[in-house]
């Protein structure tokens, strides 16, 4: 799936990266498909758990080399 | 609403950090956090005060941490914690009793402090946490 906005936070460790998708959501509107590229292991399971927890949905996580390319949908 | 309340009470890094991620990724998620900074603590409430770096026995990972702070790869704890204050659902409270030992006003202290407490606010804070935490 096309994301509409793509949050490239390589290199930077927890919890930076749920700060900058975090922070993506809250710009974004409800529908919009955001992808987190985050190469912190704990990614795919962290954003997993928050999504759960406010509302949005976790569509998948694709890793390729380091790179975790992490897919979600803003909720309502 | 799922809260979670943590005694500070060291300003080296390696404490401050967890207590800071904990505080700011529940806040990301929608969770009340409630910071008590008292001793050792309380210092890195303290107006440009730098942090001493890492605890004693972990001196050897002190160039390294400060490395990876300084290349950007891990976000300084001021830098997270005000992502985390954007909720609006961190509170930091400024211990009295330690601010009065180590002769600081209020006006010493950092403008993210939201208030000056003792014993009984944080504990009427923190009855209800789910998630409570003493970090020294």
């Amino acid at each position: 799936m096309e994301p509409d906005i793509v949050v490239d936070a390589r290199f930077k460790s927890c919890p930076g990266p749920l700060i900058a998708l975090a922070d993506a959501v809250a710009k974004a509107s409800p529908g919009q498909v955001l992808q987190l590229l985050s190469t912190d292991p704990a990614s795919p399971s962290d954003i997993k758990e928050w999504c759960a927890g406010v509302g949005h949905k976790f569509l998948e996580s694709v890793k390729e080399g380091d790179v975790y390319a992490i897919t979600i949908e803003v909720g309502g | 609403m799922t809260k979670i309340a943590i005694i500070v009470a060291s300003e080296k890094l390696d404490k401050l950090f967890p207590a800071i991620t904990l505080a700011t990724t529940g806040a990301l998620s929608g969770w009340e956090a409630e910071l008590f900074f008292t001793f050792w603590g309380l210092l890195a409430l303290k107006k440009g005060y730098e942090s001493s770096g890492v605890s004693g026995d972990y001196q050897m990972y002190d160039a390294k941490l400060k490395e990876a702070l300084a290349s950007g790869a891990m976000p300084g704890w001021k830098t997270v914690l005000e992502q985390g204050r954007k909720t609006g659902r961190i509170h930091i409270y400024a211990c009295s009793a330690t601010l009065g030992l180590f002769g600081m006003k209020p006006e010493d202290l950092e403008s993210f402090v939201d208030d000056i407490a003792g014993a009984a606010t944080f504990l009427s804070r923190a009855k209800d946490a789910e998630v409570n935490l003493f970090i020294a």
